[in-house]
C-alpha cells in the first residue's frame, strides 16, 4: 500500500514541469490532506488528471492564456505560434501525401475513364495547396530575417536539423524521383492533369513515398537505398517538423511580427480545410475500380489530417487570444 | 429583448470570461473574503458554507486563473502550503458578480411568488 505522500507524488506527474515548480509543493501537501481524508477517490484521480493534461495543452500553446505559471502573454503566443508551424507543417506532409497519390493516378488514367466529380475534387486540392504554399512563402520571409537577425546559440540547434532534414529530402525526393514505375508523370496516354507539371508531381510522389508504398510495391522487393529512404524520409520530415516548431519558439519575434504571422496561420488553416473538404469529397466520390480512387490509407491520413488541422487551429485561436492580451 | 421585472442577465462583468470557471472561482473569492487561506483550508471552509468540495484538480485551475487576472495574489509558503489572499479587483469582481447573481435570485423568487404562489 503506497504512502499517501507516494500518492501524491505520482498524481502530480499529470502535470508539466513549469506548474509543478509554480504549485507543485503546496498541491502535493493538498492532496496528502485529501488523500488522508478520502483514502479512495476515482473523482479526485479523474480530476487531477484532467487538470494535469489541460495543463500541458497550455504548456504546448494549445490552451489557457490566463495562466499565472506562465507569466509571459508574448512568450506564451510564441509557444503557440511554434505550435501552430509544427502542425501547419505535418498538415502539409500529409496533404502532400494524399495529393501527390491522386495527382499520379491521373496522370495513370485514360481520358475514357475519368469521372468530373473526382477531378473537381483534386482541382480544389491542387488549389489549395498551391495556396498554402504561397502563404509559407509570406511567411518564412520575414521569419527568416528575424531569425537571421537575432539568432543566438539555443536556435543553432534546431537550424542544423531542420537545414539537414530540409536537405535530406530535397536530395532523396530528386534522387528517387524517377526510380519506381508510378513517379514521373509519363502522359504518352493522354493525361488528364495537365495543370501541374509531371516534375513536381513525381517530386511529391517520392517523397512521400512512405505513405503509398503499401500500394502494391512493397511485396515486389525493393533495393536497400529503397528501404532506407522509406524509413529516413519520414523520420527526416517529423525531424523537420520539430525543428521547425523549435525554432519559432526560440526566435525574438517582434510583436507585429507575431500578429503577421498568427494572421498568415488563419489563412493556412482556412485553406487547409478547404483541402480537407476537397479530400472528403473525393474520399466520397472515388470509388473503386480505377487508379484515382479513395483506399482505406487514405481515408486515414485524410482523418489524421483532420485531427492535425484541428489542433492547428486550437493553437491559432490559443495565439489570438494572447495577442489580445498583448496589446492589454 | 425587452428586459422585464429588472432582469440584467448581461450585467455580470464581475467573473467574465471565466467560463465554467466561474461557479468555482465565486467560491473561492467568497471563501478568501472572510481572510487568506490555503488550498485545503479552502476546500474545507467552501465545503462548508456552500456544501460543495471543490476537487483539487479544478481549485488549482481556478486559483491560476484567479492570479494571473490579478484577483488573488500568493503570500509567503507556510510549511509548504501557500495561502492566497483576495485583492481589491477580486473584491470588486466578487461584488459585481454577487450583485447580478443575486438579481437573478431576486427576479426568479418574484416570478415564482408572482405565478405559483410559493415564497
Amino acid at each position: 500500500m503506497r504512502t499517501p505522500q507516494e500518492r501524491a507524488a505520482r498524481l502530480l506527474r499529470w502535470y508539466p514541469k513549469a506548474w509543478r515548480n509554480r504549485y507543485g509543493e503546496e498541491f502535493a501537501e493538498f492532496l496528502i490532506a485529501d488523500i488522508e481524508e478520502r483514502p479512495q477517490s476515482a473523482e479526485r484521480a479523474l480530476d487531477v488528471a484532467r487538470a494535469g493534461l489541460l495543463a500541458r495543452l497550455a504548456v504546448a500553446g494549445l490552451a489557457g492564456q490566463h495562466v499565472a505559471w506562465q507569466p509571459d502573454p508574448g512568450r506564451r503566443v510564441q509557444v503557440s505560434l511554434g505550435t501552430l508551424c509544427g502542425a501547419l507543417t505535418a498538415c502539409l506532409a500529409l496533404a502532400a501525401a494524399l495529393w501527390s497519390q491522386l495527382a499520379i493516378a491521373w496522370e495513370w488514367t485514360l481520358p475514357t475513364t475519368a469521372t468530373p466529380p473526382v477531378m473537381r475534387a483534386t482541382l480544389v486540392m491542387s488549389a489549395a495547396v498551391l495556396a498554402f504554399l504561397v502563404l509559407i512563402g509570406l511567411a518564412i520571409v520575414p521569419a527568416g530575417y528575424a531569425i537571421a537577425r537575432n539568432c543566438n546559440v539555443r536556435m543553432l540547434g534546431p537550424l542544423l536539423v531542420l537545414a539537414a532534414a530540409v536537405s535530406l529530402l530535397a536530395f532523396g525526393g530528386h534522387h528517387f524521383l524517377y526510380q519506381w514505375p508510378g513517379s514521373g508523370g509519363h502522359s504518352e496516354g493522354g493525361t488528364l492533369f495537365p495543370v501541374i507539371p509531371a516534375g513536381i508531381q513525381a517530386f511529391a510522389w517520392s517523397l512521400t513515398y512512405w505513405f503509398s508504398v503499401h500500394w502494391f510495391w512493397l511485396t515486389t522487393g525493393l533495393g536497400g537505398w529503397e528501404v532506407a529512404w522509406i524509413v529516413a524520409s519520414p523520420l527526416a520530415l517529423a525531424a523537420a517538423v520539430a525543428a521547425a516548431a523549435t525554432l519559432v519558439r526560440r526566435a525574438d519575434l517582434s510583436p507585429r511580427l507575431l500578429a503577421y504571422e498568427t494572421r498568415l496561420a488563419a489563412a493556412a488553416c482556412a485553406v487547409m480545410g478547404v483541402f480537407l473538404g476537397g479530400c472528403g469529397y473525393w474520399v466520397y466520390v472515388g470509388r473503386p475500380p480505377g487508379l484515382a480512387h479513395a483506399g482505406q490509407l487514405d481515408i486515414a491520413a485524410a482523418i489524421l489530417l483532420a485531427l492535425v488541422l484541428a489542433a492547428a487551429y486550437q493553437a491559432q485561436r490559443t495565439a489570438l487570444r494572447g495577442l489580445q492580451l498583448v496589446r492589454g | 429583448m425587452p428586459k422585464r421585472d429588472g432582469a440584467r442577465p448581461d450585467a455580470d462583468a464581475g467573473l467574465a470570461g471565466f467560463g465554467r470557471y466561474a461557479g468555482p472561482a465565486t467560491l473561492i473569492l467568497s471563501s478568501l473574503a472572510d481572510g487568506p487561506k490555503h488550498g485545503y483550508a479552502l476546500t474545507k471552509d467552501v465545503e462548508e458554507f456552500a456544501g460543495v468540495r471543490l476537487a483539487p484538480g479544478t481549485l488549482y485551475e481556478a486559483l491560476a486563473r484567479l492570479e494571473s487576472q490579478g484577483m488573488i495574489e500568493a503570500l509567503e509558503a507556510e510549511d509548504r502550503r501557500r495561502p492566497y489572499r483576495l485583492t481589491a479587483a477580486g473584491a470588486t469582481a466578487l461584488q459585481a458578480h454577487l450583485d447580478a447573481q443575486r438579481r437573478a435570485t431576486e427576479t426568479g423568487l418574484r416570478r415564482l411568488k408572482a405565478n405559483w404562489g410559493t415564497v
